[in-house]
């Protein structure tokens, strides 16, 4: 049992019905499917930056939300096409997320926190204020995306698949480098990895770089089957949600996030059916789920599994 | 014009001043932000509420008993988000205390949503306004800042007079030393979460005839709670209250004599200015780097 | 069994859970023998819900009504809710979910405006019938579609009626406060492109935020501008705390709200200061307030299917909206299509509710079938009607 759940076979497995999936499911599984993977792609790079690198940071939401903003006014406002207008909102959402990584120079722990919090407000306040650009609260729509012969549905599925199958390897193998290393002794221990001459501005900014690169590949898929950009989808709460997925499914660990977030999209449509209650049946889910499995469902996994094992642990508990 | 917006900036202030200290008591015993703190002054609120104007209980019956069960409240939350998780990293508590925020809110939309959007709370004296040369002043708010007031009072003679208070000091000061010396720890972190949440009702019932009652009125006030307890340096109580007041105070200035739209974003960027000169905050402690 | 293999196959059977198509239909989707399916949109979590499951609350009232006294053309009425907790991508799922799992035949529903904009072309793809319910912004409704219809009042038109109910009542010096959020969006800029047409320009424009507890900045400003009246764009609670301020600093002016403040007896409690709401005039979407006691009969059957609710203006916009949706299925016969269902609505003129202001009328070119705001003014303790205009967009 221990070999049929190993790493490859699962990813095989998984790999197949995500690839044959249009073909079996009705329109509204495929749009789950399709968020499911966006948010793969967010939660990946997100777990870079907070479970890898330590940095507890709150801009992951906002700079999801610069992708989306950035990939759809280059089209509406400049008239450039999807093609160009994508790669550029992520060069965009990178650039500004190296900004953000100037005061993380300086702070840690709380203070960080609430200075990317800031920012996350002052992103939330833009997109609602900065009418002539952003069009203020009531959105703005985006013209579909068109993939000559194929439906658009499919077109951007296998667009995202496609994405998110990148980012993932790239991050897995990222992190299995001398740049993980890196930031799991920067998350450890800031002194002692001074001490080993890593420079700890650098790797910083590198974390944060990655983690605005997948947060704005993310958000241009996001606006692109959406068709719609509007600032509810990048505030305080999206926050928690993207944290969520990192910690459910384990910090510190590529594969977690990715079980992560295809989980909690899941669980988020399934909890459909609790209508009013849905609010308290995900705080318990969420609940149980970090009560009981603090390392995240990861653990699990690899605790039964064979070939999940990832060479750098998940951050130390407290003493 | 300038008299009428620090009036209402130093009534702001207190509401933001008493959360915050609610945040600040928990987080000095136990190194934890409550992040359900929000919904547990929601919670207060409503059940205020409830005992006096659907029950019809006496104004300061309802206060005690609202608070009273916002301290069983707290102590509850420490036993689902706090204790089992005491050797998990940071951001588990986090999101354990979120998720329970959930189901408080959840919980009040289906309990109490359907009364409508939000609930009006009378006030606790129905006098008509004072004029004070030229100023006028709502008499709720005047309670407001005599409660703001009095509630710093109590907590500065509770943490250096009594014996649980100073147990408390020990225990955030050194928690396996204040074991040590026989205090029984589990029991002060408790008892802190159960006073963090006794704050927070006590500033819901407190404020509602000015904030009014309604199951979202959590999130934006922790934010901003949070953002004034981090401005006067993370554990401190009297930097939480003057990390409060000066975020209403400069709420209320930036949206009077700048723009109105300005009101929700200048404490925000005031605050990223102060923590790029001092990134302590005005009372926290000098980085100490523990090696 | 391994617990990765449980926790594996927990996912599996959600997922299949969720995925697993009902019993095929045969013709129309959401249409048997014996039942008729309608798809509910709106926001059931969230601050969003006074204008999703409140709303529906009062529509699944008419339903049950006409169920226990044998349905449409003896077809019992089924309401299926779907969260779209306010925001595009959930309100895409749940027009995915309605129309595709659960297959309903028709949509009544669409609360936050943004969430039902997001949604639209999905909707539109799907050539599903929707009667919007409480969504105000004209990009929902326009460009026309074929099976979209409104029984709200759209943001243009009430924008448009304060200005014109401001100038009518003799106003020189017009002021604007309002919210920048987008249900404050979608209001305030066509109240802006009013201004132009009419060749006015206001005096002042403050803007307060939802969640305010005080508005003593905004009032200061407007009262330095001197208007002789005020056009609230604001959600109860944050004009609650307005007046309540004005009041409290002595500014008097005519204030003149609109159908999110339709509960005027509710809301003289709420700012709880005698004499604040001497001037204020409100337009409400409907003709009653819950006080009323023509609104007796509804309010006891709400109590009584949902006995946690406390009857709301929002309440009573799903009953008349709801009262629409049945006389429409049952002008459509027995033999029951969506396209006979789109027919019928096209072709309705001048129906009663009794309890909007007007009359319901949707034509092939103009689906925004309700355009009669009434104005309402508090007199002591009675809500008095002093006006009804129709407005076409």
């Amino acid at each position: 049992m221990r070999a049929l759940a190993g790493r490859r076979n699962v990813l095989a497995l998984a790999g197949l019905v995500l690839l044959v999936l249009p073909a079996l499911a009705n329109p509204y599984i495929l749009y789950v499917a399709n968020m499911a993977l966006i948010y793969v792609i967010l939660a990946v790079g997100l777990n870079v930056l907070l479970g890898y690198a330590g940095q507890f940071a709150f801009a992951n939401a906002a700079l999801f939300g610069i992708g989306a903003y950035a990939t759809g006014l280059l089209q509406v406002r400049l008239g450039l096409s999807f093609w160009i207008a994508f790669p550029a909102a992520v060069v965009v959402t990178t650039l500004i997320g190296l900004v953000v990584a100037l005061p993380a120079l300086r702070l840690s722990g709380l203070y960080l926190a609430l200075v990317t919090l800031a920012f996350a407000q002052l992103t939330q306040w833009l997109m609602l204020n900065w009418e002539r650009v952003t069009f203020g609260a009531g959105g703005f729509k985006v013209p579909p995306l068109t993939f000559g012969p194929l439906p658009a549905a499919l077109g951007l599925y296998y667009l995202s698949l496609v994405l998110a199958g990148l980012l993932v390897g790239g991050a897995w193998n990222t992190v299995r480098s001398g740049i993980g290393r890196a930031l799991v002794a920067v998350r450890d221990s800031e002194v002692a990895a001074e001490a080993l001459a890593i420079d700890l501005a650098r790797y910083k900014a590198i974390a944060f770089s990655i983690s605005a690169l997948y947060a704005g590949v993310a958000g241009g898929l996001y606006s692109a089957i959406l068709s719609f950009v509007a600032p509810e989808g990048f505030d305080l709460f999206q926050m928690v949600v993207q944290f969520s997925m990192v910690v459910v499914g384990g910090l510190g660990s590529v594969w977690g996030s990715v079980l992560g977030a295809g989980l909690l999209v899941t669980l988020q449509e399934a909890l459909r059916a609790f209508k009013g209650g849905q609010e308290i049946a995900f705080g318990l889910v969420l609940m149980v789920c970090i009560v009981f499995l603090p390392d995240g469902i990861i653990s699990l996994v690899k605790r039964r599994a064979r070939g999940w094992e990832e060479p750098l642990r998940a951050p130390d508990r407290r003493a | 014009m300038l008299p009428y917006l620090l009036v209402s900036g130093l009534t702001t202030g207190s509401l933001y001043a008493l959360v915050a200290m609610g945040l600040v008591v928990v987080y000095k015993a136990t190194t934890v932000v409550n992040f359900a703190h929000g919904e547990l002054f929601m919670i207060g609120g409503f059940l205020a509420y409830t005992f006096h104007v659907l029950l019809k209980l006496g104004y300061v019956v309802s206060l005690v008993l609202a608070v009273a069960a916002a301290l069983v409240l707290g102590l509850v939350t420490e036993r689902l988000a706090y204790r089992p998780l005491m050797r998990a990293p940071a951001i588990s508590v986090v999101l354990a205390a979120v998720g329970f925020s959930f189901v408080l809110k959840g919980a009040a939309r289906q309990i109490w949503g359907g009364l409508g959007d939000y609930m009006p709370f009378p006030p606790v004296v129905a006098t008509p306004a004072i004029t004070l040369g030229g100023l006028i002043l709502v008499p709720q708010q005047l309670v407001v800042l005599a409660g703001a007031l009095i509630c710093m009072g109590l907590f500065t003679a509770f943490f250096t007079s009594t014996r649980t208070g100073k147990m408390m000091q020990a225990t955030a000061e050194n928690a396996k030393a204040a074991r040590l010396v026989g205090i029984r720890v589990d029991r002060v972190y408790a008892f802190t979460w159960g006073v963090g949440a006794a704050t927070a009702a006590a500033a819901a019932v407190l404020m509602a005839p000015l904030t009014f009652v309604y199951p979202d009125v959590g999130s934006p006030l922790l934010v901003k709670a949070f953002a004034a307890a981090v401005l006067g340096g993370f554990g401190s109580l009297p930097g939480a209250v003057l990390g409060g007041f000066s975020i209403g105070l400069i709420e209320n200035l930036a949206g009077g004599y700048i723009n109105t739209s300005f009101t929700d974003i200048s404490a925000f960027l005031v605050i990223m200015l102060v923590l790029i000169v001092r990134p302590t905050g005005f009372f926290g402690p000098r980085a100490v780097r523990r090696i | 069994m391994r617990t990765a293999q449980i926790v594996l196959m927990i996912v599996i059977t959600l997922l299949i859970a969720s995925a697993a198509p009902p019993a095929a239909a045969q013709g129309t989707p959401g249409v048997t023998a014996d039942e008729i399916k309608i798809g509910a949109l709106g926001a059931l979590t969230g601050p969003g819900y006074l204008y999703g499951r409140l709303i529906m609350n009062g529509a699944e009232v008419v339903y049950n009504e006409v169920n226990k006294t044998g349905g449409v053309n003896g077809r019992k009425i089924t309401l299926v809710r779907e969260d779209d907790r306010c925001d595009a991508a959930s309100a895409i799922a749940a027009a995915k979910k309605l129309i595709f799992q659960h297959q309903v035949f028709m949509l009544h529903g669409g609360g936050c405006s943004n969430a039902s904009i997001a949604a639209r072309p999905e909707i539109e793809k799907a050539n599903i019938p929707w009667v919007v319910f409480a969504s105000v912004a004209d990009d929902v409704t326009l460009p026309t579609a074929p099976y979209i219809f409104s029984t709200a009042l759209a943001a243009s038109i009430e924008s448009a009626a304060q200005l014109e109910f401001a100038l009518q009542q003799g106003a020189k010096k017009v002021a604007v406060i309002s919210m920048r959020d987008a249900w404050g969006r979608s209001r305030y800029n066509p109240l802006m492109e009013t201004f132009k047409r009419k060749g006015v320009t206001p005096v002042a424009d403050e803007e307060m935020s939802p969640d305010a507890n005080d508005a003593t900045p905004q009032v200061l400003r407007l009262r330095q501008a001197n208007p002789d009246a005020v056009l609230i764009v604001l959600y109860p609670k944050a004009a609650a705390v307005y007046m309540r301020d004005a009041a409290k600093l002595g500014f008097k002016p005519m204030q003149i709200g609109q159908t999110a403040l339709g509960d005027l007896l509710v809301f003289r409690d709420q700012v709880a200061i005698p004499n604040a709401l001497d001037k204020f005039y409100t337009i409400s979407h409907v003709r009653y307030t819950p006080e009323d006691p023509e609104m007796e009969r509804w309010r006891g059957l709400l109590e009584k299917y949902f006995p946690t609710d406390r009857m709301s203006v929002y309440n009573i916009m799903g009953i008349a909206s709801a009262s629409v949706v049945v006389e429409v299925l049952k002008r459509a016969g027995r033999d029951l299509t969506r396209d006979r269902l789109r027919d019928e609505l096209n072709k309705l003129k001048d129906f009663n509710t009794n309890i909007y202001p007007g009359v319901i009328t949707c034509t092939l070119t103009d689906h925004q079938c309700h355009k009669t705001p009434a104005f309402m003014l508090l007199t002591g303790d009675k809500v008095k009607t002093v006006g009804v205009t129709t407005v076409t967009r």
